[in-house]
């Protein structure tokens, strides 16, 4: 219903240059804007400028809406400390210095404590959920796992999907991929003194290894020589050995050529994959099946964020 | 990407070689069928941006069968551009100079005529006989069966078997076979 | 041929970081509401902020509303949302209803929706359950054995016996029949 009434008004609000014999735009409006244009385009790239100077500011209740967003129970003075990092009390204090203060003295704490004990907390959090959800990856695997979620990169995404990037108090603008990341781990930390651990697991599983949902996890960890793994892992379940055997070939001589190797325990098979050369094929076969026995591969069960963790016990 | 990806996406492109024995074929009826492995249109993957056309080797094509008279009627058409550089060229006459020329051809119009035809003609590779090159006979992994059944020949009979066949009518002695 | 599109933004349908999985986050950061006090365009937001706001506002805590009134101005809603896009609409004489729907459904985006040309209606990481289909997929395996060109697989497909074969088994069964007559005389016989 409102279309319709845009739709009229646009019909009705578009005037021709000369509507009731006058010049309804004037002959100076067309070369001011392009003169503008011209000079915003020689100046050099600019920066946008920080939410929190704007004048529709308000930290306060900012705090309030990440706190009730997030459906968390922060203690709000903590909320504090963890946003303020020390780069930004050290320059307010230098502020105050030059303008005079001879004793500048700020009254908020920052959040490096918080930062430390943050990181032990998640990762600690990360290996046991990892641990948790896939039982079967050994620990060389669980720990790439771990490394992906805990990169700058991945925290610093967490953090800002979740809002601090306008509420983080830091001198540097824009706000860094380490900053945003440190910023994640602080808020664990506050979290942890504000309630306790279990609780923090649960914020670190919906925020953080929230990240591995739609990803392909066999690109983030790969076994370097797998069919000597698989033969290790076959022989302690099974105390058989294995066995690669070439079941497809097209265009041997081509540079385009196309190996399909199989493998077999006790003549059971187990896998298969393609290649190259027989080499790569045999590799990618074995990858193929550990994947399917760890829980890595896109046709095991997809990973579960909905577990709770006792870290405490 | 992860080499499984990689390994998955190899080989669901792969490029197979398939073979063609166009001994008693007719080579316009086998020429749709083997313009499909040419192009993908056999693949589920197929899409005309794709590339995923296969090889194809016909093998033999010194012994197409040609319908009826064709051989001696069937014409193929040559303007050079310049005046007076038409020809006509007849089945038989093209079949002598260059065995290969007819089947190519039949599978070149078969096609539909798009600016992909000329990249896709050059998977195809075509011998008069069955001297296939060692490389190229080790690519292939797949025979494209024959539309025709190929007539057993009566001198191809050996003798004892030729006795089996039960005689339906005997001739006269004295009479004169065509 | 439209070309109505060529303007407008265009992607795939992706959804940001972890969304849908693990808690329910509201992706409205803030909404900011800039109205002028006096002009009648802005009549509509005036009685939305005088009945519905301070609802709205209890409802959905994790927002944060900001009013600036502003004057000679059309009035305008500005939201951000979590993964840094904003979008504005200009609500100028829009009726109190039509605002309160809109602010309904900007809490419900995450992205300003209509701005986006979507290139596909759906996105998967993981298209295929069984596994993409390959040329092995259905091959036959003794066919790997076999040195081609072989006769007897590039044979065509018999659907009828030719006429020499049918009246070699037409020929063989009148033997079988005659024989059969044969043995029967020698069993009267005996009996």
């Amino acid at each position: 219903m409102n279309g319709l009434q845009l739709y009229l008004q646009s019909l009705l609000n578009i005037k021709h240059v000369n509507y009731g014999g006058y010049r309804y735009i004037k002959r100076w409006v067309s070369p001011t804007q392009k003169e503008i244009t011209r000079r915003k385009r020689r100046l050099p790239p600019q920066s946008e400028s920080k939410r929190s100077n704007f004048i529709d500011w308000n930290r306060n209740s900012e705090i309030y809406a990440f706190n009730t967003r997030l459906s968390e129970k922060f203690d709000t003075e903590k909320l504090n400390q963890a946003f303020t990092h020390k780069s930004y009390i050290v320059a307010e204090l230098k502020k105050q210095q030059e303008m005079g203060i001879e004793e500048p003295k700020l009254d908020i704490s920052h959040n490096e404590e918080y930062i430390e004990k943050g990181r032990e907390i998640t990762s600690e959090i990360v290996k046991k959920y990892l641990n948790r959800s896939l039982p079967r990856l050994p620990e060389v695997g669980i720990m790439a796992l771990h490394d992906y979620l805990m990169s700058e990169q991945m925290l610093a995404t967490a953090s800002s999907h979740i809002g601090t990037k306008d509420i983080i108090l830091t001198s540097e603008h824009p706000v860094s991929q380490q900053t945003l990341a440190q910023t994640f781990v602080a808020l664990v930390g506050a979290l942890v003194e504000s309630i306790n651990v279990d609780h923090a697991s649960a914020f670190v599983r919906d925020f953080l290894i929230v990240g591995l949902a739609n990803k392909d996890l066999t690109e983030i960890w790969c076994p370097t020589k797998p069919f000597e793994l698989l033969n290790d892992v076959i022989d302690a379940e099974r105390k058989m050995s294995i066995e690669a055997r070439l079941i497809g070939q097209a265009g041997k001589n081509t540079i385009l050529s196309v190996y399909h190797v199989g493998i077999y325990a006790n003549k059971e098979y187990l896998g298969s994959g393609f290649g190259e050369t027989i080499a790569e094929a045999k590799d990618v076969a074995a990858i193929n099946i550990l994947a399917q026995i760890y829980g890595l591969h896109h046709t095991s069960q997809p990973l579960r964020f909905n577990e709770e963790l006792n870290v405490s016990a | 990407m992860s080499l499984l990806r990689k390994g998955q996406q190899w080989g669901t492109f792969a490029c197979v070689w398939h073979i063609f024995d166009a001994t008693w074929q007719d080579p316009f009826k086998s020429a749709h069928l083997i313009k499909k492995y040419l192009i993908g249109l056999h693949k589920p993957i197929y899409h005309p941006l794709n590339q995923c056309g296969d090889h194809v080797i016909v093998i033999n094509s010194k012994e197409i069968a040609l319908r009826g008279d064709h051989w001696q009627k069937r014409v193929y058409f040559h303007h050079t551009g310049y005046h007076g550089g038409a020809t006509w060229t007849l089945a038989w006459e093209l079949h002598s100079k260059d065995p290969t020329m007819i089947v190519k051809k039949a599978i070149y119009s078969a096609m539909d005529g798009t600016l992909q035809r000329r990249f896709t003609m050059q998977r195809l590779h075509i011998f008069p006989d069955d001297n296939v090159p060692k490389e190229m006979l080790e690519n292939v992994s797949n025979q494209i069966k024959q539309l025709r059944p190929v007539p057993n020949r009566l001198y191809e009979i050996p003798q004892e078997e030729r006795d089996k066949i039960p005689r339906l009518i005997q001739y006269p002695s004295d009479y004169q076979l065509k | 041929m439209s070309n109505k599109h060529l303007f407008q933004k265009f992607g795939f349908l992706r959804a940001p970081f972890g969304i849908g999985v693990g808690r329910y986050v509201c992706q409205l950061q803030r909404i900011t509401i800039k109205f002028c006090k006096n002009h009648g365009c802005s009549l509509g937001i005036r009685s939305f902020l005088e009945h519905d706001l301070i609802d709205y506002a209890k409802q959905n805590p994790g927002v944060v509303v900001y009013v600036k009134p502003r004057r000679h101005r059309s009035p305008v809603l500005k939201a951000e949302y979590l993964n840094g896009e904003t979008s504005w609409i200009c609500i100028a004489n829009f009726s109190r209803q039509d605002i309160i729907q809109w602010m309904e459904l900007l809490k419900t985006q995450y992205h300003d929706g209509p701005a986006l040309r979507l290139l596909k209606l759906w996105h998967t990481d993981f298209p295929s359950i069984q596994g993409p289909w390959t040329p092995f997929t259905f091959k036959n395996p003794p066919l790997n054995q076999i040195k081609f060109p072989d006769k007897k697989i590039g044979e065509a497909l018999k659907f009828k016996p030719t006429a020499t074969e049918e009246l070699i088994t037409l020929f063989e069964e009148q033997q079988e029949a005659e024989k059969f007559d044969q043995k029967i005389p020698v069993q009267k016989g005996v009996s």
